[in-house]
């Protein structure tokens, strides 16, 4: 091949290399420049489809009920030139109310920044918390946890400029910034064309050869809200994340009862978006996300077996002008996965949400939490079918209920690699 | 004029020249496999080498984590298998890292399959769920001839890299090379006793092995390629292989025993766990010679 001119062959035997000898001046000819051999352009198309059946709608769920394709997605990364490379990402939610197709990314990110430096321009997935940045196709179970489901619209995406650096530490660490329109956060009632800006950083290590760890810290500065107008700028109404208006329980009078709690996805709101949800139910200027992964696999081998535990504390402040220090929105969850044959996984996830509805110029509380239990089968390594028991309780929830989901995936055309 | 800097100063001094001045072989080389990672040792002894994976990871399986993250991000150099060995993780380090030394592309990124002829290699499609290797079978780390292109390569790039060094790196490459050959020829020797060796496998990692000595490849454990071995494929191996039973059974270390025992205990053949990749912190690992060393040693436990 390319290094065959390295070697002047005398053919003595049929075994190939081992016969021939170093030409040194070749070998030192051949040295003089070595260009940076070009990668070859290359186009990757994945293609990942997600069919389900749910038995029944849950409170902020992420699956609507009934058969359905959830978040299935049609990728296109294509290397753009030396310095560059673009992802496209659209996204299907088709069930039995309602279809819906979106963008969920369209960057170009830059490869050649010195020191660790990355900037992404266009709509991408924010690096905040664990699980946003990760699609969902490689969750552990049908649906994002309900505190990304409640304060983050399951995953937070949107137009903006991202910058990410990873320090030269022996200890991983990595600092991302990011400022975006905030149109896809939530219904906006500012005019602020920055209306979200973004910190976070990353920790990580291994403890020995079988364990791994990441911890990470985010703060997300929102100002989509802006207190002047509170009351007064829904122009989106199928999530009614900011209630007690008098004059929106006009138009919802049916689903806006006693509590003012109606936040749940339950299909009757004009042009609702079921299941799928776009933006975040529960919002505030601040929000501030903890994360925590530990993972451990025998011998550090995780093609046999892993346990991965994962664990999100979300905070939302300022949710209005109201909000004294103690009115905020709140949730976790933590979630273990044992995979304990290559092809076969289980995972417990528990979780709760505590939030604050604003009613005038105070607050009702309402709370929630879900305990959902899976097995996973993937019997080839692009293919997954996984069956959920989820469990909710609520408080000043109305659609709080059990649920079956069985779901089908599959992968086609390249798999990229997945993130810790 | 010593008296007029403070001992602090002449310290601080000493700790910013001795951070801002290259020692010669400064380089951090990551290696995806514990062979590339002997290997540069060995073409490059005071590099300093970070080993990636070890020989009990199944390396088509490794978690893009953290630490490999950080490591990756500080290295010079890196070399991997390519040929698609690393394709569910070493993307997600590239872009992870932001080290823009290691795109694909780049000198310092090197792929020991650039270097060598794949065997097998497949038509793939878009709609194909399987595991297969479009740029052929990446377990060419078992075949000793193999590595001698790889170490050409590796040596040419370590020199336009660090052409300050280029004499040392050419005579290191020089000897490392001349003693390679008398291995091979040797284990050619040795092996000579292997020769039509029927064995059963798990997966394709010993095929460069078993062609390099001339042994025979009789089954498979796995029904497709990649996927783990089911009960009802174990029994058809076994009803395939009862009639002229083989002379053994090839398990890598980082493989799940319980399909290659089950077998075994049938036909009553023994079963050989291989360390696929060296394992250097053992000492007659310590050295690619002696890695393979040991496997052929093993191997001779099929007479």
């Amino acid at each position: 091949m390319r290094h065959t001119p390295l070697y002047n062959r005398q053919s003595k035997a049929k075994k190939t290399a081992a016969v021939s000898t170093l030409n040194p001046l070749a070998l030192a000819a051949a040295l003089v420049a070595i260009p940076a051999t070009q990668a070859a352009a290359q186009t990757d198309v994945s293609l990942i489809l997600d069919a389900y059946h749910k038995s029944d709608q849950t409170a902020l769920g992420g699956r609507s009920e009934g058969f359905g394709l959830s978040h299935s997605e049609l990728s296109i990364t294509q290397s753009m030139g030396e310095h560059l490379r673009g992802k496209l990402t659209a996204v299907a939610d088709i069930n039995e109310d309602d279809s819906e197709f979106e963008l969920e990314e369209a960057y170009l990110q830059t490869l050649t920044l010195p020191a660790g430096l990355t900037v992404k321009a266009g709509r991408f997935l924010a690096d905040i918390g664990y699980l946003n940045s990760q699609h969902s196709h490689s969750d552990s179970f049908t649906e994002r946890p309900l505190a990304y489901r409640g304060f983050l619209g399951g995953h937070y995406f949107d137009d903006g400029l991202g910058l990410s650096i990873t320090l030269p530490t022996q200890l991983y660490w990595q600092v991302n910034a990011g400022i975006f329109t905030g149109d896809e956060f939530a219904d906006r009632n500012s005019d602020n064309s920055l209306g979200i800006w973004t910190l976070s950083s990353k920790i990580g290590g291994d403890i020995g050869t079988e364990h791994s760890w990441q911890a990470g810290f985010s703060y997300v500065r929102n100002r989509t809200i802006d207190d002047a107008h509170d009351e007064h700028h829904h122009n989106d109404h199928d999530e009614e994340h900011e209630e007690d208006h008098d004059e929106e329980h006009d138009d919802h009078s049916d689903e806006h009862d006693a509590d003012h709690d109606d936040h749940g996805h339950d299909d009757h709101d004009d042009g609702g978006h079921h299941g799928h949800s776009h933006g975040a139910e529960y919002t505030g200027k601040n929000i501030y996300i903890a994360d925590v992964v530990w993972k451990w696999a025998p011998q550090g081998n995780n093609r046999q077996q892993q346990l991965k535990l994962a664990g999100e504390y979300i905070r939302v402040t300022d949710i209005n002008e109201y909000a004294g220090s103690s009115d905020y929105h709140s949730g976790y969850y933590l979630s273990a996965v044992y995979r304990f044959l290559p092809e076969w996984s289980v995972g417990v996830r528990h979780g709760e949400l505590d939030v604050k509805n604003p009613h005038g110029d105070h607050f009702h509380a309402a709370d929630i939490s879900e305990t959902s239990v899976m097995v996973a089968w993937n019997p080839t390594h692009t293919q997954t079918v996984r069956l959920q028991y989820t469990e909710q309780d609520g408080n000043g929830f109305e659609d709080d209920d059990n649920a079956i989901t069985l779901q089908y995936q599959i992968g086609f055309g390249s798999h990229a690699a997945h993130g810790f | 004029m010593p008296h007029m800097v403070s001992k602090p100063v002449y310290w601080l001094l000493g700790t910013l020249g001795s951070l801002l001045a290259t020692p010669v072989y400064s380089l951090t080389i990551f290696a995806c496999e514990p062979e590339w990672a002997l290997l540069a040792k060995e073409l490059a002894p005071q590099a300093k080498v970070i080993q990636a994976t070890h020989a009990y990871q199944d390396p088509h399986y490794i978690e893009a984590r953290p630490s490999l993250i950080s490591a990756f991000r500080r290295a010079d150099l890196a070399i991997c298998t390519g040929a698609e060995m690393e394709i569910g993780w070493l993307p997600a380090l590239q872009q992870r890292a932001g080290n823009a030394r290691l795109r694909d592309g780049q000198p310092a990124m090197i792929y020991a399959a650039d270097a060598v002829e794949t065997i097998d290699k497949q038509e793939t499609h878009f709609l194909q769920t399987g595991h297969i290797h479009a740029q052929g079978n990446p377990h060419f780390q078992l075949d000793p001839t193999r590595f001698v292109p790889v170490a050409a390569l590796i040596s040419q790039r370590l020199i336009a890299l660090d052409p300050d060094n280029a004499a040392n790196h050419l005579r290191q490459h020089r000897a490392w090379h001349s003693q390679w050959l008398d291995h091979i020829a040797r284990w050619e020797n040795s092996s000579q006793v292997l020769k039509g060796k029927r064995v059963v496998v798990q997966h394709s990692i010993f095929d460069y092995l078993i062609r390099f000595t001339a042994m025979e490849k009789v089954a498979d454990l796995e029904p497709e390629p990649g996927v783990p071995p089911t009960i009802s494929h174990l029994q058809k191996v076994q009803q395939q292989v009862s009639a002229a039973p083989p002379d053994g059974i090839l398990r890598a270390w980082y493989q799940d025993e319980k399909s290659s025992q089950w077998l075994a205990k049938r036909i009553d053949r023994p079963v050989l766990d291989l360390p696929a990749s060296p394992d250097p912190n053992q000492a007659q690992m310590s050295s690619l010679a002696g890695w393979f060393d040991l496997i052929f040693s093993r191997l001779h436990a099929l007479n």
